[in-house]
């Protein structure tokens, strides 16, 4: 430094040159997330291996399905006035199942949710009953309450509201805590009770999410009703059922058709009421922040028009909802005639029987979930990718696969067992086809639903650079898409868990036929291990998707 | 206002002197016009700033250059070729040698900005490419060269979404570099920007175009940031052209009572 002149500035040392500069740190967040889905592939070739998949089988499977489906043709409906009275039937199961559910889920999310100062143990008892509930699938308490209160609409419809208090219970909980929590506090302070507290500061902020997520909820739970009538729990599954029992195969396409119909119906008037209502769904993708109601502050008092319809939408949906309950015919006599069954049901229930057969079935339930989910997960981003605005190569292709998508998912998983059984015969086999084509149109729906959602300002960036078509899928839209990919087909997972439980009802592999069997025979020790299995996994899957969608697509 | 025709000659009078020539160019969208007879140069190595309300058309010009948007009526000739009449493959060549930034950045923010940078170079290569070691060693040496020149070296394996907007728009800057431009086309590229990061980016942007040799036309919210580095100014008003003018002679308060500083939507 000090043999004189001013130095020239020392030129910026080009050290950037040598190769381990040149290549990426290794990072571990990255290594699991890829990791998961091979762990998903080895898993799909293991249960491919158990169940007999293979090219040969699949090939002579299609063959035995066609030849179902000429046998089908042409569809036969049944006389109007008894479809008619079944598709009513199946609504008003819906309705009455997820009206009680809305107002036992109300007060128990207030008491299981961190912000309002409940009680430890009331917390926990709250807790407790909402996971219990919702890991156990409708159909499954479908089976016990027809032991209980006797075939027809009464049991389906408990059936709907028990699992629905669950899963309403859940996301009510989730927004009653994201709920801003100064207004209760600012309430709290001037001396007002808890309950006070609940219904002046946090119902009106939550309202419009709840509303959501019950309409949503109602979507499900008609869905759930058109097949309760498999294990005689009333709804238009019974006409199915006997159909399909007589091997009347035009009369069942028939049936399905209507269902299809109906299902179909529904998604368009509830996409119009979500747009209409404008409360946001709670959010798979996102973090679930609910957006208030239309912002337009008007402090007018008086009877506007809109204030009319809304009262006259609440008064209609009170009718209704009374009308529904009313319609499963709950009389006092029959309640009580129910308390034997149910004291049977529940002391058999103790102590669980569990045995290696209860694991093996809910290893298979596991083994088809997660095959199906992988398979369909490949199949539904290939139809995303056809479909998604923006990225779909050609307009008439992307409208034929999204059409191809909403008539799939319009039918419901059981009738596409059922379908395979009458077309293969008993067994897993049947019941993997099934969750294969639903979680492919159900993953094909998220997939395309995030893809849209993905910022379009980098795939411009690689157009503009010169890149071909490939290569902006593979440098821009891809690595955007990958959490959700992940998120997304975790999620695909945990709700063909929750159906590969049931499959087993009519055959169609998993433990699902044990637990029938187990009731039909009163084994009720069986049942309850059954349950206590399912309840187990069903929930240690939805932590992990859960904690892996957090991961992934929070932040 | 109208002196401005004669100072562009034709193409046949001066092959290649243009990067960028547009004439009577008139774009609408359905019933609105959002271009309206636009006039409009940029000489080899000249950094034009095109100044102008949000709404007065400025991104719609930006894109009908590189051919993500086609005139109705007028012509453009972006480096020689008219987008608008070339093959797509004929497009993909033209426009690797048009950078483009956003002022939205363009970057995969789950992508390591190096990642980011190197797809700049996808055109030159044939298939896809995805991470860092799939890229020829040459072009990461390169990909790290540009990063060096925006100052973004030492960042190179950082995602790209723990950075901020002026080390994004940076980087963003790298990719275009990348591709070897002979023209940038900067759509607002400051414009999310706090004011220290703005000037640095357009001080980069600018050594890049001296430098290089490389023609920059580059639309600006802001007046002063325009003066400072543009050599040549234009303003568009509603999608008129209302001032073409040599930064030098002009002053802020002159440009900005040109083009007013109303929302655009009226006229
Ligand atoms: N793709 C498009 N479709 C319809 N209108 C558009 C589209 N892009 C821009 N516009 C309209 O063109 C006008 C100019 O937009 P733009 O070029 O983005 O202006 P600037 O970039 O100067 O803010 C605006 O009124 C805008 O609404
Ligand atoms: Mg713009």
């Amino acid at each position: 430094m000090a043999d004189g002149g001013p130095a020239p500035a020392p030129p910026r040392p080009r050290a950037v040159l040598e190769p381990g500069r040149l290549r990426p740190p290794v990072r571990p967040a990255s290594l699991a997330v890829g990791a998961l889905p091979v762990a998903g592939v080895v898993l799909t070739g293991v249960a491919f291996w158990w169940i007999g998949v293979s090219v040969p089988s699949l090939l002579a499977g299609l063959g035995d399905t066609l030849a179902l489906l000429r046998r089908m043709l042409p569809p036969d409906l049944p006389p109007a006035p008894g479809l008619l009275s079944a598709v009513v039937e199946t609504l008003l199961i819906a309705v009455a199942g997820t009206g009680i559910a809305t107002l036992v889920s109300l007060p128990l999310a207030f008491a299981a949710s961190r912000s309002h100062g409940s009680a430890r143990l009331v917390r926990g008892v709250a807790r407790l009953v909402i996971v219990l509930t919702r890991v156990v699938p409708t159909l499954v308490f479908a089976i016990l309450f027809v032991r209980v209160f006797g075939l027809g609409p009464l049991a389906g419809g408990l059936a709907v509201a028990v699992h629905s208090v669950g899963m309403i219970a859940k996301l009510a909980t989730d927004v009653i805590d994201e709920a801003d929590p100064l207004p209760a506090e600012a309430v709290r302070a001037c001396g007002a009770r808890r309950w006070h507290v609940a219904v002046s500061t946090v119902v009106p902020r939550v309202l419009p999410s709840l509303v959501s997520i019950v309409l949503y909820r109602l979507d499900i739970n008609i869905r759930a009703s058109a097949v309760l009538g498999l294990v005689g729990a009333g709804g238009i599954g019974v006409a199915l059922q006997t159909a399909l029992g007589g091997l009347d195969y035009d009369r069942a396409a028939g049936i399905i058709g209507v269902i299809i119909a109906l299902i179909l119906v529904l998604e368009v008037l509830s996409v119009a009421t979500r747009k209409r209502v404008g409360a946001a769904v709670p959010d798979r993708t996102t973090k679930g922040h609910v957006l208030p109601v239309s912002a337009g502050a008007r402090h007018d008092v008086g009877w506007d028009r809109g204030r009319i319809l809304r009262f006259a939408a609440v008064a209609a949906t009170v009718v209704l909802f009374v009308v529904s309950v009313w319609s499963l015919e709950p009389a006092p006599q029959r309640l009580l005639d129910a308390w034997p069954n149910l004291r049977q049901l529940l002391t058999g229930m103790w102590p669980p029987a569990f045995s290696s057969d209860i694991v093996l079935g809910v290893l298979e339930s596991l083994l088809m979930a997660i095959a199906a989910a992988v398979v369909g997960s490949a199949g539904g981003l290939v139809l995303a990718l056809l479909t998604a605005r923006g990225i779909a190569p050609w307009r008439p292709l992307a409208t034929a696969a999204r059409a191809l998508v909403v008539v799939l998912r319009g039918v419901p998983d059981l009738v596409y067992a059922l379908l395979f059984v009458a077309a293969l015969g008993l067994g897993p086999f049947a019941g993997l086809l099934a969750l294969w084509i639903s979680c492919t149109a159900l993953a094909a729906k998220f997939f395309t639903d995030s893809l849209e959602e993905l910022d379009a300002v980098p795939r411009q960036a690689l157009e503009s650079v010169g890149a071909t078509r490939p290569q902006v899928f593979l440098g821009a839209t891809w690595p955007q898409f990958v959490p959700a990919f992940t998120g997304n087909g975790l999620f695909v997972v945990d709700l063909a868990l929750r159906e590969s439980i049931v499959l087993g009802i009519v055959g169609a592999g998993g433990i699902g036929y044990l637990m029938q069997e187990s009731v039909a025979t009163l084994s009720y020790d069986v049942t309850s291990a059954i349950v206590i299995v399912i309840a187990v996994v069903v929930y240690g899957i939805e932590t992990i998707a859960q904690a892996a969608r957090r991961q992934l697509l929070g932040r | 206002m109208r002196g401005r025709r004669s100072a562009i000659p034709t193409a046949a009078e001066e092959p290649g002197r243009y990067a960028v020539e547009m004439r009577g160019v008139h774009k609408a969208f359905g019933a609105v016009t959002v271009l309206d007879d636009v006039d409009l140069a940029v000489r080899r190595g000249e950094f034009v700033g095109l100044v102008g309300p949000s709404g007065a058309g400025k991104s719609t010009l930006l894109r009908l250059v590189n051919g993500m948007h086609t005139v109705e009526r007028g012509s453009v000739r972006t480096l020689g070729t008219d987008p608008a009449t070339c093959s797509r493959r004929g497009l993909r060549a033209l426009r690797t040698k048009v950078g483009f930034a956003f002022q939205q950045f363009g970057l995969v923010g789950r992508l390591s900005a190096m990642e980011n940078v190197l797809m700049g170079a996808l055109a030159t290569l044939r298939w896809p490419r995805y991470g860092v070691m799939s890229y020829p060693r040459a072009l990461r040496v390169a990909a790290l060269e540009n990063l060096d020149r925006v100052g973004m070296a030492d960042q190179r394996f950082q995602r790209c979404d723990t950075l901020s907007g002026g080390q994004q728009q940076r980087v963003a800057v790298a990719r275009t570099l990348m591709q070897g431009p002979q023209l940038i086309l900067a759509d607002e590229p400051v414009a999310s920007l706090d004011p220290a990061s703005s000037a640095l980016v357009l001080d980069i942007l600018r050594r890049i175009s001296r430098e290089d040799d490389i023609s920059v036309l580059c639309s600006l919210h802001q007046v002063e940031l325009a003066l400072a580095n543009a050599d040549r100014i234009v303003a568009l008003r509603a999608g008129r052209v209302v001032l073409d003018e040599a930064a030098d002679t002009l002053t802020a308060d002159r440009l900005r009572t040109v083009y007013g500083t109303g929302d655009g939507t009226d006229g």
